[in-house]
């Protein structure tokens, strides 16, 4: 009963727990399909988190894409952002991640790129999936198989880019913790003390371990207990967390506060609104209020998609992108115009020291200029069948609020909202609310309790 | 048309056209498979030259790695360096991606255990059922191993082992000046190296470039040879050598650019060994019978196998021989350097015995006993081996009979060997006896008999 979610095929590629749930056959397979998918020439890029599995699983992807005739070029440990940065700069077909994300040490996934460096759109995603479930792949004969080539150089050309949307020398004197969580971002961040001059103080940099030091969530109990006690006493102005692929980033202050990772796109959006056309912000029902109140502040508007990185790409896709100013999620993963709307943690981190050199303030000065916004998450076990019901329930139940069905239930009233929805990664119910101000406490435990007793 | 075996799956391994047939699938489950039988551990994994060599070798570690196996992968070598490598390197076994003497579109996994030898019947049984069971050993993330590269040792292991069992300085002398012709496989990227470094021979190579393709059949065989006898006429070479994409088998041009028959290259080798080392002479069935001649004179004795290398090891093995082989398929298996066939202990064994009787190849071959040989094969319906195979025997009455592969017919001076082919539906007839005459009226008869 356990495993039940030990695996998961999906929109979003092939995700599980390795040996558990997620096989070499699967890697085989799924690599295979993504070989036969691909309609345009040129190499695929494929990367790494530092995982044990991510060795094995490598072997079988570059075996899956050189039967299909493609030629491969592993990149190594690197993170996702800067392998979808080369796709576009190599001119590839696309591009393969290995990498679980935040996800615990024994999780790993496979997350495909098309050719602009992008996520595939559910459309092709869904192809991808009917030809891995069809097996119906496009093996080249003997003499047309891929090679396998080595390439460098392509992290220099991601921060060359990165150095021409942020000024590298205003930033370069902020004293920066950041907690790597031995994932790919130390690779970016020490080779940028290496070639800049910055001076990160990096921990948890190591790779290539069986284990992480600490799990890889980016939430601000993680970041009270491993980062927020280092920042007075290395008199840092700065401190960043990072989950193991680097498109997640979370914050501490220059006072050891731990911030929550709903900041990062408020905060974010804060910075890009003034600066760009783009009025929009796109992002999911569960993300905090306190982005409304920053788009209110610039003239902004934000677009609500349902939970998950498939229902953001769609929505974005669906706007043009001049339109956009960002995208991103309560998690801490913000994805920006100027590159080509890719979940960047580097990237994020960069737009907020920037803001803070903009502003001449101290990260807790500029925090502190937010309203406060307290949210309560909760998750309790699923029971399938019976979710239907229960949201239909809880829908007249709080009928006097503005309901939205878009992804479970989400209902608003002008201080407070809440949203009960099934996640797409593990067995439960998640609940959450937020108000303006003090925490929600009598509505989250009703809702607690309805969703417990409906179990 | 007899339908060629595309994809083999069986208890020598996995073989078959690579694409839609061998996929990486099958090679990732087997490679999984593998680790699960030998016990997770450390194996080694390296191949020859063919194109489709990269993409079954990082399918075969993906399931080695996914069953908890280290992966120590040896790259590009011969497949008896592989396997002698194997043997030192504290390996639970070890995988060859090569085809051997099959054209380019093929490729398979040679399987060697711990002792960089062939697994026996029985293991190999055992470990196909667990192919087919899919019962494998999934690894979790704390128990996942990396990948290791070595690709220089193997090679000095191999060379090393060869040289303990020849006179180097005596061969070094004569600087011989011999021809090679690598087929671009395994052997490209040591064999040179052997014959001018070590053994200090004036080579004339071609086709030593491991990135191109085989430039003539895979398998070395006297109508294949046209380009190296040429080489060897041309820069009057004193002998020419030939590998497959593997670098284990071997075959021999003489100085007068004329391809040595593979029986009587083993004959020699066995002339040879005998005098280093005790113990007696395995071949299979189908081997001339020069070889009886050779260890008769030596006081040794001839046991016979069931064509196949595995099964010619294995009785190596049990009998403790000092030399083994298979004559058509140009192998000499030499247990003393390593139990598998090597075309570089053939190579320093030849130019050793140059040296030492300042004789010629040519001059050394004349000397063994001539024996006439005939090869073909033939077409059989299924459910009619039986009635063929009697008709045979009682064909021939008189004759010595040996059921152990096939039907083999024995006379004071010439045999017939009729086998099925382990690959095709075809029955393979080999025939030998003193003279060609002889050896043609012998081939004709029993022909006349399998078509009818």
């Amino acid at each position: 009963m356990r495993d039940q979610k030990a695996l998961r095929l999906s929109h979003v590629g092939l995700r599980g727990v390795v040996g558990r749930g997620m096989t070499a056959a699967h890697v085989v397979d799924f690599a295979s399909a993504f070989g036969t998918f691909l309609d345009r020439e040129g190499p695929v890029l494929i990367g790494r988190d530092p995982r044990a599995s991510g060795i094995m699983i490598r072997e079988g992807v570059i075996a899956g894409l050189l039967a299909c005739g493609r030629d491969v070029l592993d990149l190594g440990l690197v993170s996702t952002p800067v392998i979808q940065h080369s796709i576009r700069r190599r001119d590839a077909a696309g591009g393969i991640s290995i990498g679980a994300s935040h996800n615990a040490a024994e999780w790993n996934a496979l997350k495909f790129f098309g050719s602009r460096g992008t996520y595939l759109s559910t459309a092709e995603a869904g192809e991808l999936l009917d030809i891995y479930h069809l097996r119906k792949f496009t093996f080249k004969d003997w003499n047309a198989v891929g090679r396998l080539d080595p390439t460098e150089g392509a992290l220099d050309r991601y921060l060359d880019d990165l150095a021409q949307v942020f000024n590298f020398e205003q930033l370069k004197r902020y004293r920066i913790v950041i907690d790597c969580c031995n994932g790919t971002s130390a690779v970016v961040l020490r080779h940028m003390n290496e070639r800049f001059g910055f001076s990160f103080i990096l921990l948890n940099e190591q790779q290539e371990g069986v284990t992480f030091a600490h799990e890889p969530l980016i939430n601000a109990k993680t970041i009270a207990l491993q980062l927020a006690p280092l920042m007075q006493p290395l008199k840092a102005d700065a401190g960043f967390l990072f989950d193991a692929d680097s498109d997640r980033v979370g914050i501490a202050t220059e006072e050891g506060q731990a911030v929550s990772e709903e900041i990062m796109l408020p905060l974010i959006a804060d910075y890009l609104l003034p600066r760009g056309a783009g009025k929009l912000i796109i992002t999911n029902l569960s993300t905090s209020a306190l982005v409304d109140e920053i788009a209110a502040r610039h003239g902004g508007k934000v677009v609500r998609a349902a939970v998950g990185r498939q229902a953001t790409i769609d929505a974005l896709s669906s706007y043009r992108s001049d339109q956009i100013a960002l995208a991103g999620e309560g998690t801490g993963a913000v994805m920006m115009p100027q590159f080509e709307f890719v979940y960047d943690g580097i990237a994020s981190m960069l737009a907020v020291l920037s803001m803070m050199h903009e502003r001449q303030k101290k990260l807790s000065e500029i925090i502190a200029g937010y309203p406060r916004y307290s949210m309560l998450k909760g998750e309790l076990p699923l029971t399938s069948a019976g979710i239907p019901s229960l949201l239909m329930d809880l829908q007249n139940q709080y009928a006097d609020g503005r309901v939205n069905t878009l992804d479970g239930l989400r209902v608003d009233w002008p201080d407070r909202w809440f949203h009960v929805r099934v996640s797409q990664t593990e067995p439960i119910v998640r609940v959450i609310c937020e108000r303006r101000g003090d925490p929600p406490a009598v509505l989250f435990e009703s809702l607690m309790e309805r969703v417990r007793s409906a179990a | 048309m007899a339908r060629q075996h595309l994809l083999k799956i069986g208890v020598s391994g996995i073989r078959g056209v690579v694409g839609e047939f061998l996929t990486p699938a099958l090679a990732c489950s087997f490679g999984q498979a593998f680790g699960t039988y030998v016990g997770r551990g450390r194996v080694i994994v390296g191949r020859d030259t063919r194109a489709t060599g990269p993409m079954l070798q990082h399918a075969t570690q993906c399931g080695l790695l996914a069953a908890g196996c280290e992966v120590v992968d040896v790259g590009v070598l011969p497949t008896p360096t592989i396997q002698m490598y194997v043997a030192v390197s504290g390996a639970r076994g070890g995988i060859a991606l090569t085809a051997s003497h099959n054209p380019p579109e093929y490729n398979a996994l040679k399987l060697f255990n711990g002792q960089g030898q062939f697994f026996n019947h029985y293991e190999r049984t055992e470990l196909i059922d667990l192919f087919h069971q899919s019962d494998f050993y999934q690894a979790t993330n704390e128990e996942m191993r990396g990948i290791r590269r070595d690709y220089q040792t193997a090679q000095q292991i191999h060379m090393g082992r060869v040289l303990k069992h020849v006179d180097l300085d005596l061969i070094r002398k004569h600087r011989f000046r011999v021809a090679l012709d690598c087929v671009n496989g395994a052997g490209s990227v040591m064999t040179p190296r052997f014959l001018t470094d070590i053994l200090g021979c004036d080579l004339r190579a071609m086709s030593i470039d491991p990135t191109k393709p085989f430039p003539r059949e895979a398998e070395p065989k006297p109508e294949s040879l046209g380009e190296l006898a040429a080489l060897v006429s041309r820069d009057k070479c004193q002998i020419g050598f030939a590998q497959d994409p593997d670098g284990d088998r071997l075959a021999v041009v003489d100085e007068t650019g004329h391809v040595l028959d593979n029986d009587d290259v083993l004959a020699l080798a066995v002339g040879i060994a005998l005098e280093k080392m005790p113990g007696d002479v395995v071949v299979n069935l189908t081997t001339s019978s020069v070889i009886d001649d050779v260890a008769r004179a030596h006081g040794r004795k001839v046991c016979r196998t069931p064509v196949g290398e595995a099964n010619v090891v294995e009785m190596i093995q049990s009998i403790k021989a000092a030399i083994g082989g298979e004559g058509s398929n140009g192998g000499i298996i030499f247990p003393a350097v390593h139990l598998c066939r090597d075309s570089h202990t053939g190579m320093a064994f030849l130019l050793e015995r140059m040296a030492q009787t300042g004789l010629s190849i040519s001059e050394l071959t004349a000397r063994l006993p001539r024996y006439y040989r005939r090869f073909g094969q033939v077409a059989y319906g299924h459910g009619r081996l039986g009635s063929l195979m009697q008709s045979l025997e009682e064909r021939f009455p008189d004759a010595v009979i040996d059921r152990t592969d096939g039907l083999k017919l024995t006379w004071p001076g010439r045999w017939i060997h009729v086998r099925t082919s382990n690959t095709e539906p075809l029955l393979r007839l080999a025939a030998e006896a003193k003279s060609e005459t002889e050896v043609e009226q012998l081939y004709a008869t029993v022909m006349e008999l399998l078509a009818g």
